[in-house]
């Protein structure tokens, strides 16, 4: 406002002449001109479609006045408006503006403004772009542009605002807060003036007509001519009444944010788009019908998998992709108010390692010399949206706006448009992911060589069920594939009832086994050697990993002293820190840390001690994650036991150490080998970064508050990381410091600081713009489902440990109730929707949703529904699950194949598969057809009940119609089966974190007792969204609806 | 027995590679990594130091060579033979160059030869014991000289740059405080002045005074 300030002299004697001459408009244009510097200042690229728009008009108006460069980039006052564009050519564009936003209207606009000042000006900003938008499509035969008409109606606004001078001037400033009663007068009338302008639709929707009478109807009878009545008449309506309620309105203050209206929902370009988005705003019974009933068909279930937004992405083309860090809005909330009715959380979902999206390496840069370039003040690292002044001596910090000095060897010169020169050379100045190079100030010890350690439990479980058998080998295929060679270090412990270390000295033939069993001290045998260099030391390690299965075949030890090997452990590697996988088979039974069996006492399930079932009995397990966290290790746990082996504790470990839990219920080796073997794999082999630290910062006026997801938080906001790799994802909560966020545009920024597997120290950056907004419909228009799922099922999950399930679950609900009631407040009136659930665009697959994450394994019934291992393993997992795997696990994928498996396409192809997806609903199942469910961690082949006995036959063998318990999916010598096994491995391809094992399923039979535990959920799982599907989501939808009327 | 072993650049005090798991029974070894690292900035300042050194620090001693621009620096403790650990640093030096002795300029991150430290590993548990019958040779062995390399104190050593701040610093406090005397002498001077004519201007004034009241009662 300040800086503004010095414009208003000039303006009221231009504005007096304003009707009658053309000087005016070049008041209008200083206007138009200090707009573009804006846009300049704060996108070195242009960042959405404006950008490049706003930019031309920018430049189209240096060329008559030399040298003026300088003033673009910093708007000096009055002389500016004089000296700028020659009045002609001004008024020319006014005209065609005119003719582009309100076709005819132009010629008797400027008489007609005299009469009434506060009236008309504002009809067109507070229609604003939107309800302009049809009607050039209307009134001239072609449309425009998207791009072409919104500079226009931006400049509609600023022009329109110009030209009363008794209007106050805060008005212009697209940044500033005017309140809505300071605007809501002219606001009203102008949105009243506008009324009669569509006399059909009025009439159509009576109820409007008593709040709106024509101020000045003679005034727009000139324009009536250019308004046609549009098409589509009640979504018009509707649209326009939408700014009705003062408060919620975006008006004339805000061009800037209209501006991302339009780059955000190209839809409301055209009245077919519009139409669009309005018939998919109402859910529920057919129109004219009464009856509140609910229709399941009708609610939207996503198809396509995941849910993007692009135009987010288009509007800041520089920020990181939506892989790494996505926010549950891209609307940041501009004050604590609006953000209290935004019930659905602020905040980012993070995944800092996720594969980068084909063809777009994270690029690394080294700064070697010049030391990294981060702000004094904050310490944020240099990235795109930091602006360079002063020729390139300073740089603005684009989260504190602090000026800072550009050091001597990073200094470049600025061109004309203040863009360093050396710009296309900088990754760091043009891309949202970048990596960088540490240096040595970055490091408290040099880079550790990646160390894996192996705590195997012996007792007579694992040797009978095979884990030794699988685990053994695996390790020893993966040695070769391990990261880090030549500096990988290995090491393992066994233990049952005593702990055994091994000896695995380079010059040995075959390792050594030393047994200690004082469980009460432990100590460590050896100084050395017990953690080894793998390349040197490779044949000692392999004869150890082929000796295990034999050494243990006949332990007959029941027992477990997990407790103290996990310390021994802790002891040998405490030096380097790494990463421990256990693998455990039964309950802990010896020594610290030792659990017992919990749960089986039916009464404690539905009241408030439920939840100490999922949390940790023993402190000691909190106390050994924290220690390992200390020195950088994290740990990963394998649990196989068919019987409890108290998961929530177990999973503590991996929980505050970034590890993740692995859970093979009554693991048989014969079945879930392939699994087994696939995730360790993928476990040890894929790339690891060692020792992290991950803090996110962002711009002043909001904060990180609360972080979500598996590590410990080492300060306020720095994640402890001992090991973080692409299927990790962590949630944070925004909140807001101040009462009020002045700034247009929020900034995040994602630091990693970790060690890569081959000794390199690296910090990965991730930077992200987000705008600020003053409307909760714009809040509610960029809001992101998946992001807004992923965080409530993680805040969810956490509620479920130190609360009843019922009550996790219910938050989740009243949330969305809260959510959607919110925007029924908001739009429904207008809409006139009594008796129908309405939802933006952007959300319309909440709901379902929310009702699969209700219905998720870690939040899912009680006693007897779910096993609690399996609850906490599934909540273990589900923390880390980064968004995309998350949203499949809650929604799977379903597709039918018996079609495929018969005609003979050369080749399957991944897009014919996702396009043949179909609902989750028991309507899409054909009892002559053949389905595979895939929720990203097992497949459910279903059969139906009349399935061709030929196909049976084909792919199961002769004992088809047999026990499906029995009988195994193996592959089989015909073309039918060969092409279901090349699906399914079509399907795990792409999937490659988890390995899916298939389960069968035949209709209207029920599962036998003997197929695993897992197979049994999941059919159950499958059941209630396929085979009941109607019925379970309608009641379940009713409170949900029936809350949201309330 | 050697307790750490550090390689850097001497131009500008890069790390390139260190021993892994040093310092495990060293309880501060942080204060005396730091000091090496003080150490390095103090070479690569170029306080042009002999190129094989000895340098005292508490119950440990740092030996280091200087060879080709990159400085080789181990820690032992006092009783083992000097000898010994300048063999194990020439070892060092010897595979350093010729693994890396071509990339050594061009590294341009810090630790960029980490995998070196699998090697100095194998290589410190040979000289660990300094009794088996391999470094009982060596020892006994006189083609290495070592009693020309010079011992001196870690304070000294890295003195020789807190005494050049220490000159710069007690330079410009003089400049400063020389400042102040001749403000406070200028005032001084002022203030004798004063005290040197203040008496007679009394006197005077008393007198004027009586004057003018002469004058007026008359």
């Amino acid at each position: 406002m300040g800086m503004e300030n010095p414009n208003l002299p000039p303006r009221p004697s231009s504005a007096a002449s304003l009707f009658l001459s053309s000087a005016p408009v070049a008041g209008s244009e200083a206007l138009v001109i200090r707009s573009a510097p804006q846009a300049f200042s704060q996108f070195p690229t242009p960042p959405f479609s404006s950008g490049p728009v706003v930019g031309s008009q920018g430049s189209a108006f240096r060329p008559p006045p030399p040298g003026s460069s300088n003033e673009l980039v910093r708007p000096t006052p009055s002389p500016v408006s004089s000296s700028y564009g020659p009045p002609p050519t001004g008024f020319q564009r006014f005209q065609n503006f005119a003719m582009h936003s309100t076709g005819q209207a132009a010629p008797p606009l400027p008489t007609a403004q005299p009469v009434v000042p506060p009236g008309p000006p504002p009809t067109g900003p507070p229609a604003g772009p939107r309800t302009l938008a049809p009607v050039p499509i209307l009134s001239q035969p072609q449309p425009p542009s998207i791009p072409m008409r919104f500079p226009d109606s931006t400049k509609t606004e600023q022009i329109h605002t110009n030209v009363h001078p008794s209007q106050p001037f805060s008005l212009f400033r697209p940044n500033s807060q005017p309140s809505s009663t300071s605007m809501g007068p002219s606001f009203a009338t102008g949105w009243a003036a506008y009324q009669p302008s569509f006399p059909g639709v009025a009439n159509g929707h009576p109820n409007s007509v008593p709040q709106a009478p024509p101020l000045h109807p003679p005034s727009f009878s000139s324009q009536q001519g250019a308004y046609a009545p549009p098409a589509p008449a009640s979504p018009f309506l509707s649209q326009q009444r939408s700014y009705g309620p003062a408060p919620l309105a975006t008006s004339i203050g805000y061009p800037g944010i209209q501006t991302h209206d339009h780059g955000i929902a190209p839809p409301t370009g055209t009245p077919q788009g519009m139409a669009e988005d309005f018939s998919s705003l109402s859910l529920g019974s057919a129109p004219g019908s009464f009856d509140t009933g609910l229709d399941a068909e009708a609610l939207p279930r996503p198809l396509d998998g995941h849910l993007e937004l692009k135009s987010f992405a288009e509007m800041y083309p520089t920020n990181c992709s939506s892989t790494f860090l996505r926010l549950t809005t891209s609307g940041i909330p501009n004050s604590q108010s609006l953000a209290s009715r935004w019930h659905l959380t602020v905040g980012a979902i993070v995944c800092p390692l996720a594969e980068a999206p084909a063809g777009e390496e994270v690029p690394v840069v080294n700064f070697a010399t010049t030391g990294i370039v981060r702000c004094k003040r904050c310490r944020t690292y240099v990235n795109p949206y930091v602006t360079f002044t002063d020729n390139g001596r300073k740089w603005k910090c684009n989260m504190c706006s602090l000026l800072n000095d550009v050091q001597g060897d990073y200094f470049a010169h600025l061109d004309a448009s203040g863009r360093r020169v050396d710009l296309d050379q900088r990754p760091e100045l043009l891309k949202g992911s970048i990596e960088l190079i540490a240096p040595a100030e970055y490091m408290v010890r040099p880079p550790m060589p990646p160390l894996f350690y192996f705590l195997i439990d012996v007792s007579i479980s694992a040797a009978k069920s095979g884990v030794l058998e699988v685990v053994a080998q695996t390790i020893k295929s993966s040695l070769d594939s391990l990261p880090g060679y030549p500096r990988t270090q290995i090491g393992f412990i066994t233990y049952d009832s005593t702990i055994h270390f091994y000896n695995m000295k380079s010059s040995l033939m075959q390792p050594q086994m030393m047994v200690i069993s004082d469980l009460d001290d432990v100590f460590v045998p050896l100084p050395d050697d017990l953690l080894v260099n793998l390349s040197e030391s490779r044949n000692v390690v392999e004869a150890f990993l082929d000796s295990l299965p034999s050494m243990f075949q006949d332990n007959m030890n029941v027992e477990s002293a997990f407790g103290p090997a996990l310390k021994a452990a802790f002891t040998v590697m405490s030096k380097v820190g790494g990463k421990v996988l256990i693998f455990q088979s039964t309950l802990p039974s010896l020594g610290v840390g030792r659990l017992r069996l919990r749960g089986d006492d039916i009464r404690v399930y539905g009241t408030d001690k439920e939840h100490l079932l999922r949390v940790p009995e023993d402190p000691f397990y909190k106390q050994m994650a924290a220690d390992f966290t200390k020195f950088q290790i994290a740990v990963n746990v394998y649990a196989f036991s068919e019987k409890y082996t108290d998961i929530a504790s177990l999973g503590t470990l991996a929980k505050y150490t970034g590890g993740q839990v692995y859970y093979y219920p009554s693991f048989q080796s014969s079945i879930h080998k392939c699994k087994l073997k696939h995730e360790l794999t993928r476990d040890l082999t894929r790339e690891t970064a060692w020792e992290a630290v991950m803090r996110i910062r962002c711009s002043k006026g909001v904060r990180f508050t609360s972080y979500h997801g598996n590590f410990m938080l080492r300060s306020t906001d720095l994640l402890a990381l001992p090991a973080v790799d692409c299927d990790k994802a962590y949630a944070a909560q925004l909140s807001l410091d101040e009462t009020l966020l002045t700034t247009q545009t929020v900034y995040f920024q994602v630091a990693l600081l970790y060690t890569s597997s081959s000794g390199e120290r690296r910090i990965r950056l991730h930077t992200a713009a987000a705008p600020v907004v003053t409307d909760l419909g714009e809040m509610y228009r960029l809001a992101d489902t998946a992001a807004i799922v992923s965080m409530f099922s993680r805040l969810a999950i956490e509620k479920s440990l130190s609360y009843k399930l019922e009550d996790a679950r219910n938050a989740v609900r009243i949330r969305i109730v809260k959510a959607l009631r919110e925007y029924r407040n908001l739009y429904a009136v207008q809409h006139r929707l009594s008796g129908r659930m309405i939802y933006p665009e952007s959300l319309k697959f909440l709901p379902l949703y929310g009702l699969a994450l209700c219905k998720s394994t870690p939040l899912r019934g009680g006693y007897g529904d779910v096993q609690l291992d399996e609850c906490s393993a599934a909540g273990f997992t589900m923390m880390a699950l980064p968004v995309k795997k998350l949203l499949k696990l809650l929604y799977p994928n379903l597709v039918r194949v018996d079609d495929l498996l018969l005609k003979s396409y050369p080749q399957i192809d991944e897009s014919d598969i996702i396009k043949m997806r179909v609902h989750l609903t028991v309507k899409s199942l054909d009892t002559r057809g053949l389905y595979i469910f895939d929720d990203g961690f097992r497949f459910v082949i279903w059969l139906g009940g009349s399935i061709s006995p030929d196909i049976g036959r084909k792919l199961l063998g002769e004992d088809f119609s047999g026990d499906y318990s029995k009988v195994s999916l193996s592959p089989r010598d015909n073309d039918m089966s060969i092409k279901l096994q090349k699906m399914l491995f079509k399907f795990r391809e792409s999937d490659p974190s988890y390995f899916q094992l298939c389960h069968l399923v035949r209709q209207n039979e029920q599962p036998r007792e003997a197929t695993p535990t897992s197979a049994t959920k999941c059919i159950n799982f499958s059941s209630r969204s396929d085979e009941k599907g109607p019925t379970s989501l309608t009641p379940c939808l009713h409170p949900l609806e029936q809350n949201v009327y309330a | 027995m050697v307790k750490l072993t550090m390689i850097a650049r001497v131009t500008d005090g890069l790390p390139l590679a260190e021993g892994l798991d040093d310092g495990r029974d060293v309880s501060d070894a942080d204060f005396y990594k730091q000091q090496v690292k003080s150490l390095f900035k103090n070479l690569s300042r170029g306080h042009n130091e002999a190129s094989r050194m000895s340098v005292e620090t508490g119950p440990y001693i740092f030996h280091y060579i200087i060879e080709g621009r990159v400085c080789y620096l181990t820690m032992c403790d006092r009783a083992y033979p000097k000898k010994l650990a300048f063999q194990y640093l020439e070892d060092l030096k010897n595979e350093f160059e010729r693994t890396y002795g071509n990339q050594i300029e061009t590294a341009a991150r810090p630790y960029a030869f980490i995998k070196f430290d699998t090697f100095i590993q194998k290589t410190k548990k040979l000289y660990q014991d300094t009794r088996t019958q391999r470094n009982i040779s060596k020892l006994n062995d006189e083609l290495y000289e070592v009693h020309q390399i010079m011992t001196r104190n870690v304070q000294e050593v890295l003195g020789v740059g807190e005494k050049l701040d220490e000159v710069s610093q007690m330079s410009s406090r003089l400049t400063s405080e020389s400042r102040i005397y001749a403000d406070k002498a200028k005032d001084l001077n002022r203030q004798a002045l004063i005290r040197k004519w203040a008496p007679v201007a009394i006197v005077l004034g008393v007198v004027f005074l009586l004057f003018w009241v002469k004058n007026k009662l008359w």
